[in-house]
């Protein structure tokens, strides 16, 4: 049965790739965490950096996105609750969207664009220059040198560009709210404010955490894959990108599953 | 044969290998190689391309897994040590790359310091002092700033060259280091190879091709031809050699054309495997 | 590797014994940098006959600890160098740029004459 054997063998291949993510995101923890008792330095000035660069530089793009993102679900949120009557609705419909999941979703779709991307870029074109193997004979862990850092700048920035996007989907919803639902300003952010439990924010944060985790995790190792040759860098840069959305959104699919199972009635 | 002894004595050749094979998936690269480089002695590793000289510097410096054999470095056996003994000894191992495998992302001069930044309790100043040395030895004072990107071919070398030292090592590995230089370069990276070892007694190994270089700073040499060593002996004696494939490498003679026109007639048509090595 | 110091009219001899590396040139660093920053001493004069070896980091202690001379217009001599640490030295072009004597004696004399080595 060449057909259940093909399925067998991608089912052990998707397994085995999953696995290689686990022990780059375990090892990279172990460099975070365990690196201060066991006395190896950690370069803060590359997480630094890295957090520039996955956070601080992202801002633009993500305010941009999302604030869009707040107006689409605005006017796609009116057009229903329009025929019901309930227009004033449409800043709670948009204040949980956002938060619970399209600012999550949304950040990581800009991060793997920009940073997921660029990981693999940057750890593939070390792998065809043979700066991988310098670092290895210079005794220095490429998994400490340049995985952790990125994780380390990945989860502190994700949560926060998250936050900010959140922000901007909020004030996206806010404009069609004030120039069409008869809302003004004040009494838009009020109704946003009053929608939002904890737990929405929470769960939204919770998601981009994961998120980061994933979108590191694939970039580093399709770094790592990296064949010989410089043409190979882009064929690791495209398939970060295409493996990182398909893994965000089954890590998202699986916490918001989670998270409406265990929500309180 | 080194068995059973774990630490290293003065005596100690500072690297020995010992029936060493090397395999990529099915295909063998060395097929058993023996041999010893006394400390502070400067081997030359010889060998047209595919001979899997690459390949045996990259598994002296620890970079691919021998399938077979054993490989000591001062005394102790380098596949077996437990990881951090293993880095430990890479410390005090110093590899040039061919094409200078410089980090891109750093400059010249955070290059060079990298080591010693990561592994030393230096100060700062001390550091900088030491990277600046380096860069002078190798003729690249003042670049401390550059990018790699900025230099030349000759320099990125040259300055991973200067990163090797950096700790001032033990064993020194170079791969290729006069490949693609222009003569005057090559001829300078050739003296500074002779300084370094008179000065600090470095043993060093190098892979090359460049037969002027290896008979300028080896005190023996290694013939390598399809995995298998066929010379190991000085310069004086190799140039003397009667052996036909050292003979044919150093006297530069053609790889024979494939013999008759019937094996031609089957390697065109594709009915023999092309490499039958 | 053990370093002292001793006084000689206004010349502080420091006599190094034992190979200079990079694990102890930190040691030697703040040695040379207290006695010519802090304490101010006219004239530092390091004994280098007990040392067999020095690597570049312990050069670059030595490099250091001149620079801090010139800029405390204090004098900085060594002598007794060995072969080994001669030879670094000369390799790394250093050998002119420092005041190099034979012995504590010329050293000594070197610093009311300054005639370089």
């Amino acid at each position: 049965m060449p057909f259940a054997e093909d399925i067998g063998a991608a089912t052990i291949d998707g397994l085995a790739y999953v696995g290689g993510l686990a022990r780059l995101t375990g090892g990279a923890a172990r460099a975070v965490f365990a690196a201060p008792l066991g006395g190896r330095k950690l370069k803060w000035t590359r997480a630094v950096h890295q957090a520039m660069s996955v956070g601080v530089e992202a801002i633009p793009i993500v305010s941009l996105i999302s604030f869009f993102v707040g107006t689409i679900l605005a006017l796609q949120g009116a057009y229903e609750l329009r025929r019901l009557g309930a227009l004033q609705l449409v800043a709670s419909a948009v204040a949980i969207s956002m938060t619970r999941e399209l600012g999550p979703l949304m950040t990581a779709i800009v991060v793997i664009g920009r940073s997921g991307s660029a990981f693999a870029a940057e750890i593939g074109t070390m792998k065809v220059n043979e700066e991988i193997d310098a670092l290895e004979t210079m005794a220095l862990e490429p998994i400490n040198f340049l995985v952790a850092p990125k994780f380390l700048a990945m989860l502190l920035m994700m949560p926060c560009l998250t936050t900010w996007a959140d922000f901007m989907g909020v004030l996206g919803g806010g404009l069609f709210g004030v120039t069409n639902a008869g809302f003004t300003w004040g009494t838009y952010m009020n109704a946003t404010l009053s929608a939002l439990v904890l737990r929405d924010i929470m769960t939204g944060l919770v998601k981009s955490v994961m998120f980061g985790l994933v979108i590191t995790a694939v970039g580093c190792q399709e770094g790592f894959a990296t064949g010989l040759g410089s043409e190979q860098v882009g064929r690791s840069t495209t398939s970060a990108v295409v493996k990182s959305i398909f893994m965000v959104i089954a890590v998202d699919l699986v916490f918001t599953a989670i998270f409406y199972f265990t929500a309180p009635q | 044969m080194p068995s059973g002894k774990e630490s290293g004595a003065p005596n100690d050749p500072a690297i020995a290998v010992r029936n060493l094979r090397v395999q990529y998936g099915q295909r063998e690269i060395l097929h058993g190689i023996n041999f010893e480089a006394q400390a502070g002695e400067t081997l030359v590793i010889l060998g047209g391309s595919g001979s899997g000289k690459s390949t045996l510097l990259r598994t002296l410096v620890g970079l691919e897994k021998p399938s077979g054999g054993e490989l000591w470095i001062r005394g102790k056996n380098f596949a077996s040590m437990p990881e951090n003994e293993r880095k430990d000894l890479r410390k005090k191992m110093g590899m040039s790359f061919q094409g200078g495998a410089l980090f891109g992302s750093m400059t010249v001069g955070e290059n060079v310091a990298l080591p010693l930044r990561e592994h030393t309790p230096l100060d700062e100043s001390t550091i900088e002092i030491v990277m600046r040395l380096k860069l002078d030895q190798v003729g690249l004072s003042g670049f401390e700033d550059y990018m790699p990107a900025q230099l030349s071919g000759g320099m990125k070398k040259r300055a991973a060259i200067a990163r090797a030292l950096a700790m001032d090592p033990e064993i020194l590995f170079f791969d290729e280091p006069s490949a693609g230089l222009d003569p005057i370069i090559a001829a300078g990276i050739d003296e500074l190879i002779l300084k370094l070892k008179k000065a600090f007694r470095i043993t060093i190994l190098v892979v090359t091709h460049e037969l002027a270089s290896a008979f300028l700073i080896a005190d023996r040499m290694i013939l390598l031809d399809k995995g298998h060593i066929v010379a190991n002996e000085t310069p004086e004696s190799i140039q003397k050699s009667r052996e036909p494939r050292v003979r044919q490498f150093l006297d530069r003679i053609p790889e024979p054309e494939v013999a008759g026109e019937i094996d031609y007639l089957q390697m065109l048509t594709g009915e023999s495997p092309p490499l039958r090595r | 590797m053990q370093i002292t110091t001793r006084q000689f009219e206004s010349a502080t001899i420091v006599d190094v014994v034992g190979d200079i590396t990079l694990y102890n040139t930190p040691e030697v660093r703040k040695m040379l940098l207290n006695l010519l920053k802090e304490k101010r001493v006219k004239r530092v004069i390091v004994n280098l006959e007990k040392v067999k070896y020095i690597d570049s980091a312990g050069v670059a202690s030595l490099v250091e600890g001149l620079k801090v001379s010139r800029e405390m217009k204090s004098g900085f001599a060594l002598f007794g160098l060995s072969r080994m640490t001669r030879e670094v030295l000369e390799l790394t072009r250093l050998l002119k740029v420092f005041e190099v004597y034979e012995t504590e004696a010329e050293a000594l004399l070197g610093g009311s004459s300054p005639t370089g080595a």
